[in-house]
C-alpha cells in the first residue's frame, strides 16, 4: 500500500498527465486529418475509374497487413536513412496514424454513401441542385452521420495504439507510467500495480467521454 | 488482378524488412554539432541505475551523467532522447543521435555495425546467496543446486564451464528471484549489477561470488565511420582518468543501489583501461 | 403546337436490349394536366425520368418550352421542372424547413430570409405550419409526401413531375396528398401524373395516356377514356379496377 505513494512523487502526477496530453494530441490529431483525407478517399472510391479504385485497394490492404510498429520505423527510422528525411517522432507518428486512419476512414465512408439510397441523389438532382452541391448538401452529410459510430471506434483504437510510440522515442503516457515504475524500483517495488492503475484510469477518462459523444450524436442524428 | 496485388504487397513487406540494409543516414561530424550548439544522446529512461527519469521528470544515471560531462565539456546544449534496447543501434544508423549511452554491451556482431569507443562499465557474473549458507567460490557450488533464468549468459557459463553444477532454470528474472527467496534453489547467478541490486532490497542475502567468468564491456557507440566524435568520447574518457571521474559518477548514482558491500572497481572502468 | 410548355417527339429509350418506351410522342400546353396510366413496369416513370434529365433517351427528342433540352445543361433544366417520388425523398438528415429552402436557397441563390417566409406560408396550405422543424423521421408517409410536394413547388417549376407519389403510402393517407394535387390543378398547375388511382385520375386530368409496353395505346379525355375506352386493352386495363360482387344474397 505505501507503494502508492510513488505516484504522488515529486511531479509524478504532472507527468502523467503530460504523458496522456501528448497520447492525446497525437490521436485527436490523427483522427482530425484521418477523417478529413478519409472522406475524400472515400468519394474517390465510389468513382468507377479502375486505376483509382485499385490505389485505393493497395492503401487499405496495406494498412490491414502491415503491423503500425513496421510503419512507424519505416517513416522514422527508414526514411531518414533511404533518403535523409529527419523528422520528429511525433510526426512520423501522426503520418503513421493517418496514413491508418484515413485508409480506414475511407472505406467506411464508402460504405456509408453506397448505404444512402439511390433516390436521395435522385432527390437531390431533381430539385436543381448540382452534383457538388447534392455531393455537400445531400450525401455527404448523412454519410457523415452514419460514420460517427466507427469515427469514434477509430479514435479509440488510435488511442490505444500511441503506446506504440514509445519505440520511436516519443514519451506518451505508457512510458512515463514506465519510468516512474523503474525509477522506483528500489523503493517501492509493488509500485508497477498502481501506476499501471493510474494509467488505466487515464485512458479510461480519456476514452469514455468520447464514447459518451458517439452516443449522444448516434441518438441526435438517426436517420 | 489478385496475383497483382499479392506481388505488390510482398514487394512492399521486402521493401519494410530490409531497411535495416539500408545505407546509414548522414551521421553530424564534431564540428557541425559544436555548430549547432547542442549534442544529442541517446539513453534509456525506464532502466534504473544506468538510465532512468526522476521523480522530478530530470533523466540520472550513471550513463546520464557522463553523458552531461561530454556535453559540457564540448561547450554545447545536452539533448537526451528515450531509446530501448530494440532500436539502439537504428538511432544511430539514422543519425537521429549523435552517440549512444545506454548500457550498450559490446559484441563483436554489434561492433560491426557501429563503433564502439572505450568501456566505461564492466559486468560480469555474480553469484547471490542466503547468508546463513553464503557460496564464496565456485567449489562451494558443487552439489547444490543454481537457479538462471533461461537464454542469459549466466546459463551458457555454467553449462560450458562448469557443467557438473546443477542449474535450475526458468523463464523469467521474477521467477528466479523467487525461487531463491523460498529456497528451492541455493544461490543464483546472473548479471552481478542485477544480483547485487536485488540482495540490497533483500536481507539476509549477499553476493558471495562478485565477479566471475567471462568480462562483459559497456562502451559509448556512434555511427560507424563518425571518427570525430568517436576520437572526442575517447579522448575525454583518457583525460577523465586523472579526476577519478567514473569513480565519482558511481558514488552518484550506484552507490546506494549496490550498497558498501561493492568494490567500484569490479563495475567501472576508468580511463578506459581494462586490467 | 404552339405554346407547348413540353414537348416529347418519339422518345425511345431500353435498358439491357429490352425497349422500355417505343417512340412516345406527346405535347403539353400550359396549366394542362396529364395523367399516365397503365400497367406496371411499361416505362412510365421512365419517360418522367428521361423528362428531367434523370435518364438519357436513346433517340427522340425533349423539348421544354420549345428549346430542345438534349444539348442543355441538365442542373438548369432540372431547376425549371419539379419531380415528386413515390418513396419519400426527404433528406433525413434536415428539418422541414431546410428540406424547403435547400433548392431555392442553395439552387436558385435567392435570399435565405425570402425563401423561408414562403416556405412557411406554403407549409401552412397544407396544413403543415406546425411542422416546420420537425424531422421527416417524426412525420407520417401522408406528411412526408406533402412535404415533398410543397419542397418542389417551392422552386417554381414550369412542370411538375409527380411519380406514383401515393403507391407507398397507407390508405388513409393517401388523400391528404391527392387533396394538395388538387389544389395544385385548381392553380392552374403544368403537370405531368402517373398514378394507379383511377378516380383521382379521372378527377384532376385534362387528358389520359394509356401506356403499355411502351407505347401510348390509347389516349383522350378523362370522361370518354374512364367509361368509354375505345381500344379492347385499354378496356382490359381497366376491368382489373373492377371487382364484381363474390357474396350473393
Amino acid at each position: 500500500m505505501r507503494d502508492l505513494a510513488v505516484l504522488f512523487k515529486g511531479n509524478n502526477p504532472a507527468r502523467l498527465l503530460g504523458g496522456l496530453g501528448v497520447t492525446l494530441k497525437l490521436s485527436l490529431v490523427s483522427v482530425a486529418l484521418s477523417v478529413a483525407l478519409g472522406l475524400a478517399v472515400g468519394v474517390l472510391m465510389t468513382l468507377k475509374n479502375p486505376v483509382i479504385r485499385a490505389v485505393m485497394r493497395l492503401w487499405l490492404e496495406t494498412v490491414r497487413i502491415v503491423p503500425q510498429l513496421v510503419l512507424l520505423f519505416l517513416v522514422y527510422f527508414g526514411m531518414a536513412k533511404a533518403f535523409n528525411l529527419q523528422m520528429s517522432g511525433e510526426t512520423a507518428a501522426v503520418i503513421v496514424f493517418t496514413f491508418w486512419g484515413a485508409g480506414e476512414m475511407g472505406d467506411l465512408v464508402r460504405g456509408a454513401i453506397t448505404s444512402i439510397p439511390r433516390h436521395q441523389s435522385d432527390s437531390g438532382a431533381a430539385l436543381g441542385l448540382t452534383r457538388g452541391q447534392v455531393w455537400r448538401f445531400v450525401l455527404l452529410p448523412q454519410a457523415g452521420r452514419r460514420l460517427v459510430p466507427q469515427a469514434i471506434n477509430l479514435a479509440t483504437r488510435m488511442i490505444k495504439t500511441t503506446s506504440l510510440v514509445m519505440l520511436i522515442g516519443v514519451v506518451e503516457v505508457l512510458k512515463v507510467g514506465s519510468q516512474i515504475i523503474d525509477a522506483a524500483r528500489y523503493d517501492a517495488p509493488q509500485g508497477a500495480v498502481w501506476v499501471y492503475g493510474a494509467v488505466f484510469l487515464l485512458y479510461f477518462l480519456a476514452c469514455w467521454p468520447i464514447s459518451l459523444l458517439a452516443r449522444h450524436l448516434e441518438k441526435r442524428w438517426a436517420c | 488482378m489478385k496475383k497483382l496485388f499479392a506481388l505488390i504487397l510482398s514487394l512492399i513487406l521486402v521493401l519494410s524488412l530490409s531497411v535495416g540494409a539500408l545505407a546509414d543516414a548522414k551521421a553530424r561530424n564534431l564540428d557541425e554539432i559544436k555548430q549547432s550548439g547542442k549534442l544529442v544522446i541517446g539513453v534509456f529512461s525506464d532502466k534504473k541505475p544506468f538510465g532512468y527519469v526522476d521523480e522530478y521528470g530530470e533523466y540520472q544515471g550513471y550513463d546520464v551523467y557522463f553523458a552531461r560531462r561530454l556535453a559540457e565539456d564540448l561547450g554545447v546544449e545536452l539533448e537526451l532522447v528515450s531509446v530501448d534496447a530494440p532500436n539502439r543501434v537504428e538511432y544511430l544508423t539514422s543519425a537521429k543521435v549523435d552517440i549512444i549511452l545506454a548500457n550498450f554491451t559490446v559484441t563483436p556482431e554489434r561492433a560491426e555495425v557501429v563503433d564502439f569507443a572505450l568501456p566505461y562499465m564492466k559486468v560480469a557474473l555474480g553469484v547471490v546467496s542466503p547468508d546463513t549458507a553464503l557460496i564464496t567460490s565456485l567449489d562451494d557450488l558443487q552439489g547444490k543446486k543454481l537457479i538462471v533464468s533461461k537464454g542469459t549468459t549466466a546459463e551458457t557459463w555454467f553449462t560450458a564451464n562448469a557443467p557438473e553444477v546443477e542449474l535450475l532454470k526458468f523463464d523469467t528474472y521474477t521467477e528466479t528471484f523467487n525461487a531463491l527467496l523460498d529456497g528451492r534453489g541455493d544461490a543464483l547467478s546472473t548479471d552481478n549489477t542485477e544480483v547485487l541490486a536485488w540482495a540490497i532490497e533483500n536481507p539476509g542475502f549477499t553476493v558471495g561470488i562478485e565477479t566471475l567468468g567471462s568480462l562483459d564491456t559497456i562502451a559509448p557507440a556512434v555511427q560507424k565511420g563518425n571518427d570525430t566524435v568517436l576520437t572526442y568520447i575517447n579522448q575525454e574518457i583518457e583525460a577523465l582518468a586523472a579526476e577519478q571521474f567514473f569513480h565519482a559518477d558511481y558514488e552518484a548514482t550506484l552507490k546506494d543501489v549496490y550498497g558498501d558491500a561493492v568494490d567500484p572497481d569490479n563495475l567501472v572502468v576508468e580511463g578506459g583501461a581494462i586490467e | 403546337m404552339g405554346n407547348s410548355v413540353l414537348e416529347i417527339r418519339n422518345l425511345k429509350k431500353g435498358f439491357d436490349g429490352n425497349g422500355v418506351l417505343d417512340g412516345i410522342s406527346l405535347a403539353m400546353g400550359d396549366g394542362e394536366v396529364v395523367v399516365v396510366v397503365g400497367p406496371s413496369g411499361c416505362g412510365k416513370s421512365t419517360l418522367l425520368r428521361c423528362v428531367n434529365g434523370l435518364e438519357t433517351p436513346d433517340s427522340g427528342e425533349i423539348l421544354l418550352d420549345g428549346a430542345p433540352i438534349g444539348g442543355m445543361d441538365m442542373v438548369q433544366v432540372r431547376r425549371q421542372i419539379g419531380m415528386v417520388f413515390q418513396s419519400y425523398d426527404l433528406f433525413p438528415h434536415m428539418d422541414v424547413l431546410g428540406n424547403l429552402s435547400l433548392g431555392p436557397v442553395k439552387a436558385l441563390k435567392r435570399p435565405k430570409a425570402q425563401v423561408e417566409a414562403e416556405a412557411v406560408e406554403a407549409l401552412g396550405r397544407v396544413g403543415l405550419a406546425d411542422k416546420l422543424h420537425a424531422l421527416p423521421r417524426q412525420l407520417s408517409g401522408g406528411q412526408k409526401q406533402r412535404v415533398a410536394l410543397v419542397r418542389a413547388m417551392l422552386m417554381q417549376p414550369r412542370l411538375l413531375l409527380l411519380d406514383e407519389i401515393t403507391a407507398a403510402l397507407d390508405p388513409e393517407m393517401v388523400r391528404e396528398v391527392l387533396n394538395v394535387v388538387l389544389d395544385l390543378a385548381r392553380d392552374g398547375r403544368t403537370m405531368l401524373i402517373v398514378t394507379h388511382e383511377m378516380r383521382f385520375a379521372e378527377a384532376v386530368a385534362d387528358r389520359v395516356l394509356f401506356l403499355e409496353h411502351g407505347r401510348i395505346v390509347e389516349e383522350g379525355q378523362p370522361a370518354e377514356f374512364f367509361h368509354h375506352p375505345r381500344t379492347e386493352r385499354a378496356r382490359a386495363f381497366l376491368d382489373t379496377f373492377e371487382f364484381d360482387t363474390v357474396k350473393k344474397t
